[in-house]
């Protein structure tokens, strides 16, 4: 490392969105590869339980004589499946309700921003919760219900951003030559938002893995699937996991799992924003 | 920050609080194959079968009734504090929520106090050294930090302290059946709370840190640190007392806003360290399936972070004129 200070962050944002390209590459690998790569069903019982890690067990099994690893390997598809849908469904709607209202204006306007306002202040977590256990676990649940607390913070980026773009010198010219909204929205107002979309669906990702891990360790993931966070829930249940070395390997590979997924999905956040926000706010 | 009236304010957090408040009624009983009806219908394998118990849920829902009237009775029974019997217990909910509560205060208040500090201080160090090593090498420990889970951090911080190094007790709050001189309680309670406090606080300092460094970095070229240092000031005394001082007044704020941040990440360490305050509570009914506590912890939780939050909002006006729209 160099010891004179550096003044332009621009060369470290790329080495971190390099990186966290290459992490969220290798997660998407695994994820697809899951059948290929894992050597057991993650449900079927193919040892004793609590066999440590061996030639046959690379982690060894848990309470219940399932392969570790396999477990691992098949929940990067579930945290996946959840970041995707999570992520794509807080898009939308901050879409819908950022930037349609900003377009129409008046009341309508007004309104939705400050129900934004108002859902802002909700605090996530004990709201999930409350939800994720009345509605019974199940993933769909999960997708939907961060989609419904996400969409504020989006909106309202997006609100503004319509708001100075309608104003702009080349929008007013495209009205101006006779176009209608919804060409203008088209042909103008999508490619100069697609950054922040962009930006918003890596974050709101990366965000979601770390939700949905947090619900399954709170006893409410669904307990038919195989995910990082269930299997957290069920180590830290485990009597003694702490003392026998279980812990080495059954908690620490999933907690990695997770803290490298999420990392990924940051890594990437924070290294494609002064790209795109050089283009837009300049 | 967004520049809002005082009155535009106050109606924005009222509003919150009601949705909160009408959530808590409406949710449960949205809920496709409705789960309190579950809990009654003799049919089901969440059946109740203590009939006490059975009766006062149903008297709490009030079912049979219209849901006009389920809600006036429900906003009632709020206001004399009345939120139900549990499951579990069979013991009103008001009385675990007042057991447990004291616990999750002392745990979110510790931690948000060492949070705040540390992150001011590491932050009036990094700016005041803008762009050198000291400040790279805290930002990069800062930020990897919270992102780092809470409940993968609070798990290693179990294994090496408490069973690896056996510096700190496994779980709880305090040693059970000992019998120890008030002074002696006071150090097992804090014995208890250092590592769970540490876990949380690490990741709420982040803010902190982001915030003041930011503020200092502002005042760096100011023209009173010009002429304090014309005036032979020491660096010390420019530093803490005159940058620092200007750029406290986001920090203050923030430990409101972060109250939010606080709640989810307490929820997850008390889980880890079986803390018994309301995140544990709430773990506890969560595998109980026991509703009317779920609902009880989330409204005491959620009212607690927005009324923090407006009063920080208020308080933030009165300290600092300009932020008045």
């Amino acid at each position: 490392m160099s010891a004179e200070p550096r003044t332009d962050p621009r060369p470290r944002r790329s080495a971190l969105l390099v990186i966290g390209l290459a992490m969220l590459g290798s997660l998407a690998l695994v994820a697809l590869l899951a059948p290929v790569l894992a050597p057991y069903d993650p449900r079927a019982l193919s040892g004793d339980s609590f066999e440590r890690p061996s030639a046959e067990h690379l982690l060894g099994t848990n309470d219940i004589g399932q392969d570790i690893l396999s477990q691992v390997i098949w929940g990067a598809r579930a945290s996946l499946e959840v970041a995707l849908g999570a992520a794509s469904l807080v898009v939308a709607l901050g879409t819908f309700l950022g930037v349609v209202p900003a377009l129409i204006g008046g009341t309508l306007d007004r309104l939705v921003a400050r129900l934004a306002v108002v859902f802002l202040a909700l605090p996530v977590l004990p709201l999930l919760i409350l939800v994720g256990s009345l509605a019974g676990p199940s993933r769909v649940v999960v997708i939907g219900v961060i989609g419904v607390i996400g969409w504020p913070p989006v909106a309202r980026l997006l609100r503004s951003q319509t708001l100075s773009l309608r104003s702009r010198g080349f929008v007013a010219a495209s009205r101006g030559f006779g176009s209608g909204a919804l060409y203008v929205c088209r042909r103008h107002l999508v490619p100069a938002l697609a950054p922040f979309l962009v930006v918003a669906f890596v974050t709101w990702s990366g965000i979601a893995i770390g939700i949905e891990a947090a619900l399954a360790f709170l006893g409410l993931g669904d307990p038919t699937g195989v995910s990082w966070g269930l299997m957290l829930n069920r180590a830290l249940d485990t009597q003694g996991i702490y003392f026998s070395g279980l812990w080495t390997w059954w908690v620490l590979p999933a907690g990695l799992a997770i803290t490298a997924a999420v990392l990924g999905f940051t890594f990437v956040g924070v290294g494609l924003e002064p790209r795109f926000n050089r283009r837009v706010q300049a | 920050m967004e520049a809002r009236s005082l009155p535009g304010s106050v109606l924005s957090y009222a509003a919150t609080l009601f949705l909160l408040v009408t959530l808590n009624f409406f949710l449960p009983r949205a809920m496709p194959g409705d789960p309190i009806d579950a809990l009654l219908s003799r049919s089901s394998t969440t059946y109740i079968d203590d009939e006490n118990t059975r009766a006062e849920l149903a008297d709490y829902y009030g079912l049979d009734q219209p849901l006009l009237a389920q809600y006036g009775r429900y906003l009632g029974g709020l206001v004399r504090g009345d939120l139900g019997t549990s499951i579990r217990t069979n013991a009103p909910v008001r009385d675990a929520l007042r057991d447990r509560l004291p616990w999750s205060l002392l745990l979110v208040g510790s931690a948000t106090a060492a949070a705040t500090v540390v992150g001011m201080v590491a932050g009036v160090h990094a700016g005041w050294r803008r762009g050198k090593r000291v400040d790279r090498g805290l930002l990069g420990v800062f930020l990897g930090l919270r992102e780092f889970p809470t409940f993968l951090l609070g798990s290693l911080a179990l294994f090496v302290f408490a069973v690896k190094l056996d510096w700190f007790p496994l779980a709880g709050a305090r040693t059970p059946f000992a019998e120890l001189s008030p002074v002696g309680q006071v150090a097992d309670v804090a014995h208890h709370l250092v590592l769970p406090a540490t876990v949380l606080a690490v990741g709420l300092a982040a803010g902190h840190y982001l915030v003041m460094r930011a503020g200092v970095v502002g005042e760096l070229g100011a023209d009173y640190l010009l002429l304090g240092r014309a005036k032979g000031l020491a660096e010390r005394r420019l530093k803490y007392r005159y940058a620092a001082r200007n750029a406290l007044l986001p920090v203050v704020s923030l430990s409101a806003i972060q109250l939010g941040f606080a709640i989810t990440g307490d929820i997850l360490v008390e889980r880890v360290f079986a803390y018994p305050g309301l995140g544990r509570l709430l773990f506890e009914s969560i595998g109980a399936r026991d509703y009317p506590v779920i609902q009880g912890c989330f409204l005491v939780t959620t009212v607690i972070v927005v009324s923090v939050n407006a009063l920080a909002d208020l308080l933030y006006r009165l300290l600092d004129p300009r932020t008045v729209g």
